[in-house]
């Protein structure tokens, strides 16, 4: 049962990587300067105060220790307590996922198609006018800064012309789609090029493959060459790299979620560091660990039922 | 005949079909307010709902609309006025106060009684998580002569007490529900409240939801029956830009550069309120170079604030001239403040034997510090010294200025309340628990006089007595003065009588909504 097997292995790797990722975190939000209770208390805090609140959250206890605890804690399921809000890291992380992993969809919905679209195209005649403007738009929303062109969307789109709201998540699907397309849209500008190179170098690449050759001395039609035989196995390596950037997306879309004041986990994330919130920005990690594994996990299924060669 | 009305069908169902999305699109377009809505935006967060909690820009904030205080501060004229104590006697040597409560209740609908105000004040004056008991710092105790009656003793007379009864942490809560819920639990997600306003949801790092307290001891108050939201946003780019397109009511700190702007955009109130806010360079007197007078007072000469304070906030502040913020009672608007000479400022320099040591310069990634950072640098640079710039976020500076572990840093500090007593006590007092907020300046006649100036009831001998301590604090450069800085703040049209008070409260619960 190669599938069982490459799930259980890869789940035996998932506790190691998670167990790594939690030691070198819990080392750099330690070491890293500031304290959590001197933000919490505020500037007028007097020295007394801060030492009660630090020795309230075992802050004052040796660091080998507070590791041990939050181990011991980690292994029966509790990933901890915030200590900006005093609430479990898991109920703010489960208030945080949603925009993200919306906004992670939504992204995905709008990049796919075109990216397809624009690859074909381009990759129907390698250096054709339809090309090289592709390539030259592809450059444009890949050297763009998202941060940038995300301030002017939403200066033109939502303040000037009113189309968009400029923050938010909204209530409701319909509200979660009219809020969240400017985000989505300044991801995908800069995702699509991305993925458009990848599957167009692709598909020139397979053009000259053996099997296309075998395929077409066997008498298959261009059309069925194409869809049956090139684009399935140009897809694999963009899939791959699909995989990496929603990994990355999930880990925190910081930029667009700032920008655009989503309250998804990136800005959860940028909020527990400057707060020094240690459980949060473990939580987080841990998280986004988690998520990549998985993604990477998906991403080798669909490998494999798409190319039959590939087995484990 | 067939054919062509097939069209004109097809025609008219796309023309229906673009009108709708088109109508959708309007609707869109339509800021998405409800009218029973007021929102403001801050970039300072709530953290914590216990007043006694924290002493956070963000909380202090809310802290005015959850809980009601002994006493209020009328949101036109500033003076003091009854609060939940609807008068009080003081004794005549000016040592013990007695409040009387008025009939009022909490949120939950219980009566607010003496022992609820004796609970809340020990608190605050004693609980070692207490953020900031500076406030009460003279009282020796207070108790509940009856259930409407609360006496306080001071340890001997102190001038301030009644203004320090209003700063934003004094507010009541429930004796009852805090023993009943527990400390954690009570404060955690929906607390009894004594102010005007309840909590509807809490999202923390997103947004808190008000909405008005039914039981609120102000007869009519809330003025409208609007929920409140307060958002926080860290980035001023979005703040602006959910302002100008509808989608929130009030931006609170917006950027110096971004004033002219939105006091040209037809739907906002742009207004810059006043405040007792002081922008200001820390100095560590704990090491070299700045441990030394001259090097201090070379480092002051060398630095045009005028020009600082025109190139930093557009000349929407006005220049310092002591070290005590420009709004506080008994600031020394005469006082002639540091001279910019820099070519004394060279020859004091190089008599401390001081030129060419290097100077780390803490800075903060928000604008105003960068700018600070980058200007002192230069005119540090002319006179002769060696400037680092070191780039920090707020944790690694609270740590590093705190540890000593800086020669300069860029900052700002407020009062809370109009009495200077707060502000000397936290800025230029050696003994008084703030390291004279962290630049370990101190000077025992310095100290002296703080508590001196409590204890004066006469106010022209006060102001001698502050006017002294600008003086010395000022010439010794206890820390460089820049400029004294008005709130910033971009209201929508559509609200009435809302504003940010000095003491950075909210004047929600008297404002309305224009139809």
């Amino acid at each position: 049962m190669p599938l069982l097997q490459l799930i259980s292995r890869r789940l035996l790797q998932l506790i190691g990587v998670l167990a790594g990722i939690s030691l070198v975190t819990f080392l750099l939000v330690h070491m890293a300067p500031g304290d959590p209770a001197r933000l919490l208390a505020g500037e007028r805090a007097n020295a007394e105060t801060i030492a009660a609140i630090r020795s309230q959250y075992g802050l004052d206890l040796p660091l080998w220790r507070q590791f041990l605890t939050y181990l011991a804690n980690l292994a029966l399921g509790d990933i901890g307590l915030s200590l900006r809000f005093q609430r479990p890291v898991s109920q703010l992380i489960e208030q945080f996922m949603w925009p993200t992993l919306f906004l992670t969809g939504y992204v995905l919905c709008l990049a796919i198609p075109p990216t397809v679209v624009l690859a074909i195209l381009g990759a129907r005649r390698p250096g054709g006018i339809a090309d090289q403007i592709i390539r030259l738009l592809g450059i444009a929303g890949l050297t763009i800064p998202v941060f940038w062109l995300g301030i002017m969307m939403s200066r033109f789109l939502g303040v000037s012309l009113g189309w968009f709201p400029v923050s938010g998540y909204g209530t409701g699907f319909t509200g979660h789609i009219h809020h969240l397309f400017l985000p989505a849209l300044s991801t995908a500008i800069w995702l699509v090029p991305v993925l458009t190179q990848s599957l167009r170098a692709a598909l020139i690449e397979k053009t000259a493959a053996d099997f296309v050759t075998a395929a077409r001395a066997q008498g298959a039609t261009e059309r069925q060459i194409f869809w049956q035989t090139m684009l399935p196995n140009a897809l694999l390596p963009t899939l791959n790299l699909l995989g990496v950037m929603v990994a990355f997306m999930i880990g925190g879309a910081v930029i667009v979620e700032t920008v655009y004041a989503v309250p998804g986990l990136g800005t959860l994330m940028v909020n527990a560091l400057l707060g020094r919130d240690y459980y949060v920005v473990q939580g987080l990690t841990l998280i986004f660990a988690v998520s990549t594994v998985l993604i990477t996990l998906i991403v080798d299924l669909l490998t494999a039922v798409i190319d039959p060669r590939v087995r484990f | 005949m067939i054919f062509l009305s097939g069209s004109r069908t097809r025609a008219a169902g796309a023309v229906l079909h673009g009108s709708t999305l088109v109508a959708m699109g309007l609707c869109w377009a339509v800021p998405a307010f409800a009218d029973d809505v007021i929102r403001v935006v801050s970039p300072y967060q709530t953290t914590t709902l216990d007043p006694m909690r924290s002493a956070a820009a963000g909380n202090i904030e809310t802290y005015g609309q959850l809980y009601s205080r002994l006493l209020r501060r009328n949101s036109e004229t500033g003076a003091l006025e009854p609060g939940l104590a609807e008068k009080w006697e003081i004794s005549p040597e000016g040592k013990s106060y007695t409040f009387h409560l008025r009939d009022a209740q909490f949120s939950d609908g219980s009566p607010i009684t003496a022992a609820d105000v004796a609970f809340s004040l020990d608190r605050i004056r004693s609980d070692k998580k207490s953020a900031y008991p500076a406030p009460l710092g003279a009282v020796e105790s207070v108790t509940a002569a009856d259930a409407k009656t609360v006496l306080i003793t001071l340890k001997s007379a102190f001038a301030p007490f009644l203004g320090n009864a209003e700063i934003w942490n004094m507010g009541i809560v429930s004796k009852a529900d805090v023993e009943k819920r527990g400390e954690e639990a009570a404060f955690a997600t929906v607390p009894v409240t004594s102010g005007p306003y309840e909590v509807k949801q809490w999202k923390p790092n997103e947004k808190l939801v008000l909405q008005p307290n039914p039981h609120y001891w102000r007869k009519g108050y809330p003025n409208s029956d609007a929920t409140v939201e307060l958002i926080e946003i860290t980035s001023p780019e979005t703040r602006i830009a959910m302002l100008k397109a509808g989608e929130v009511d009030v931006v609170r700190a917006v950027p110096w550069a971004q004033i002219g702007e939105l006091k040209a955009t037809e739907l906002v109130d742009m207004r810059l309120e006043p405040s007792t806010t002081i922008y200001m360079t820390l100095l560590n007197h704990k090491r070299e170079p700045f441990s030394n007078l001259k090097a201090r007072q070379a480092a002051g000469m060398a630095i045009d604030n005028k020009a600082i304070a025109a190139a930093i906030t557009r000349g929407y502040a006005e220049p310092a001239n002591t070290t005590l913020p420009g709004s506080v009672d008994f600031h020394d608007k005469d006082y002639p403040g540091i001279p910019h000479e820099p070519a004394k400022a060279k020859e004091l320099l190089a008599e401390s034997g001081m030129a060419g040591r290097e100077v780390k310069i803490l800075a903060t990634a928000d604008a105003p510090a960068q700018q600070t950072a980058l200007l002192i640098q230069a005119q540090w640079q002319a006179i002769g010294l060696k400037p680092v710039i070191v780039n920090v976020d707020g944790a690694a500076w609270w740590d590093a200025t705190g540890k000593g572990d800086y020669d300069a840093a860029a900052n700002w500090w407020y009062n809370e309340t109009l009495d200077p007593d707060l502000a000397v006590r936290w800025a230029v007092c050696g003994s008084c628990g703030s390291n004279s907020y962290n630049t370990f300046y101190a000077n025992a006649k310095v100290d002296a006089l703080v508590e001196q100036g409590t204890k004066e009831a006469d106010q022209a001998k006060r102001a001698e007595i502050y006017k002294e301590i600008q003086k010395i604090t000022t010439e010794e450069v206890a820390q460089i003065p820049l400029y004294y800085a008005p709130n910033a703040v971009a209201y929508s049209k559509r609200l009435q009588g809302l504003k940010l008070t000095p003491s950075l409260q909210w004047t929600l619960e008297e404002t309305s909504i224009v139809p």
